[in-house]
């Protein structure tokens, strides 16, 4: 009896969380699998259409335009957060005055809501009577407002407020990965003559490696996927401008407020977009890892 | 900040006297260096310092004024944001949420990496494996569906219950911090309390979770602050019931609500609202912070 109970034991303790992880984890996927093949406006009937979804799919613009910004999105995101947060990384990672205090405040952003930040930023950024204009009106450095939330400068403003929210965590993850490095390569580099340059480049950068790959694969997906910011701000326009995948995808599924309005509610056919979505961003990871890969067997 | 070190680069090169144009580099590479961590320290921090201020301006002030303090402090914009737009309600509701979808996750993923970590038993891999696959598969807002449905079959769909239901299901990567403190809990004190004659659920509860204690803390920040500022769920399920909003769901509504040009002002004072008590907590527990963030790439 009581070797039975001790059997059962492991079972009784990872139930709840087998349960809630199958339950609204797993079997979401599977739901989504299976609606991707009908047609379901939410409500009423839903009918079985076959691959209709995934045709309707390969010609629907507005789906592939999503797509190619959130590319540009992610792109811009990347480029300029990861080369940020390494530097600061690798500075912060010398016996500096106040670099706890720094540490801190680099980090800070990334215990604030998206969303919440994105109404200040709204504050910040709005062309009419924003925070930035006033400022830069003040001191002559424009003449009259930008539009930084209008078709020219929208993907830019939502790039650098991803890359404000996102610089600390990735400094935090650079400087995890700089501690690793033992102190008596850079003790022989330097007796070889190598300067902070030649340190960074051909000791840093190298014996990050592993760790570097790992964290710019952990970039490309979060970058890929992030959309509330533009949720909350823009809504994806102006005219589309800053519609981005999975922000398309949420306007399948649950109405919104106003400038998203032009896309209509369609269960199937949001399944359908949220699979091939997640199939790019995988793509897109396993495409990086290929090569990153092939590279460094290159070099060696 | 103001006394500018010398940089650490170049120490044993530059150390020569009398070498001029080596010093000069050493120099302008230390300008150069605090200038730029001096640029991303205001870029960070503007937004939150112009939130803060803004809070306490008038309409008025925060949309043409172009000032950096507050001419008056205006403190009443709180008591406007907490009674008149409804924050207090909001403020009530982030807490409930975030505090029970803490309490839960812990006890979910703490029972369950209990027995990862200190049985065995058929399936164990593949259990790891299931919780693992949910960290990185996301087809987006896709799951918000039939999460959604079930909840409807549970009558919960115009309750915070679904939402910290579904919250508490995402707890793999809670799971994962718990297992790692496991480790540092030796296991003579069980096996010792087991001959003892105390039940695997009497262990659980009188040894593993008062040792486990640090590792509760540091994950539970983690949990508190994901459901503190989580937006898209409780959007999702107070559309139909704005008394259930939270913070972060009742500010973007203002966002796009009709008088949104009139209320700048009350719209920073409920960001605030949401910002301070996270700040608070991360100012008090900042160590905690940076160390699990720096310890998920290791390994």
């Amino acid at each position: 009896m009581k070797n039975r109970k001790h059997a059962l034991a492991p079972y009784i303790l990872t139930f709840p969380s087998l349960f809630l992880t199958l339950a609204l984890s797993i079997y979401p996927i599977g739901w989504a699998m299976r609606y991707m093949f009908y047609s379901y406006p939410g409500y009423g009937k839903m009918t079985f259409i076959g691959f209709d979804n995934f045709r309707r799919l390969a010609s629907d613009e507005m789906y592939w335009h999503s797509v190619l910004n959130t590319l540009v999105y992610a792109a811009g995101k990347i480029v300029l957060t990861l080369p940020i947060a390494l530097i600061l990384a690798v500075i912060l990672n010398q016996r500096l005055r106040g670099r706890h205090l720094l540490r801190a405040i680099y980090f800070l952003p990334t215990v604030i809501s998206t969303a919440v930040m994105s109404v200040v930023f709204y504050v910040i950024f709005n062309s009419y009577n924003g925070i930035l204009n006033q400022y830069l009106v003040k001191y002559g450095i424009v003449h009259a407002n930008v539009d930084w939330l209008g078709t020219k400068f929208a993907m830019l403003t939502m790039i650098i407020i991803a890359v404000w929210g996102a610089i600390g965590n990735y400094m935090l993850l650079f400087l995890a990965g700089l501690q690793n490095i033992p102190k008596d390569v850079y003790e022989s580099a330097a007796i070889d003559g190598a300067n902070g340059w030649k340190k960074f480049f051909y000791v840093t950068v190298p014996m990050l490696g592993p760790v570097l790959q790992m964290i710019v694969l952990l970039a490309i997906t979060a970058a890929l996927k992030g959309y509330e910011s533009i949720m909350v701000l823009t809504e994806g326009g102006p005219i589309g401008k800053t519609e981005v995948m999975y922000l398309y995808v949420y306007k399948l599924f649950f109405p919104i407020s106003s400038a998203g309005g032009a896309v209509q509610q369609q269960i199937g056919y949001g399944s359908a977009v949220g699979f091939v979505s997640a199939l790019i961003v995988g793509i897109v990871t396993l495409g990086y890892f290929y090569l990153s890969r092939r590279l460094n067997n290159l070099q060696d | 900040m103001e006394s500018v070190p010398a940089p650490t680069t170049n120490r044993n090169t530059a150390a020569q006297p009398g070498n001029v144009s080596l010093l000069v580099a050493k120099l302008a590479g230390g300008i150069v260096l605090w200038a730029f961590l001096l640029l991303i320290f205001l870029f960070t921090l503007f937004p939150v310092v112009m939130a803060m201020f803004g809070s306490f301006k008038t309409n008025a002030e925060v949309t043409t004024g172009a000032t950096f303090w507050p001419s008056v402090w205006q403190f009443h914009n709180y008591a406007k944001a907490w009674k008149g737009a409804n924050f207090g309600q909001f403020t009530f509701n982030s807490l409930f949420v975030a505090v029970v979808t803490t309490l839960g996750s812990l006890l979910v993923a703490s029972l369950a990496a209990y027995a990862v970590d200190r049985k065995e038993f058929v399936g164990k891999k593949l259990f790891v494996a299931i919780l693992a696959s949910t960290m990185f598969i996301s087809i987006g807002a896709v799951v918000l569906r039939p999460q959604f449905e079930l909840m409807v079959h549970l009558h919960l769909q115009k309750s915070l219950w679904g939402v910290i239901i579904i919250l508490i299901s995402g707890h793999a990567a809670t799971f994962f911090t718990l297992l790692g403190f496991f480790k540092g809990i030796p296991r003579d004190l069980d096996e010792a309390a087991m001959i003892d004659g105390c039940t695997v659920y009497g262990i659980y509860w009188r040894i593993v979770l008062p040792l486990l204690a640090p590792g509760l803390g540091v994950a539970g920040l983690f949990v508190f602050r994901n459901a503190w500022n989580e937006y898209i769920l409780p959007l999702v399920f107070t559309m139909t019931k704005p008394s259930l909003q939270t913070l972060t769901v009742g500010l973007a509504s203002l966002r796009y609500g009709t008088s949104a040009a009139a209320e700048t002002h009350i719209m920073l004072a409920g960001a605030c609202m949401s910002i301070i008590p996270i700040l608070v907590v991360y100012v008090l527990a900042n160590k905690s912070f940076i160390s699990v963030t720096s310890g998920s790439v290791k390994g």
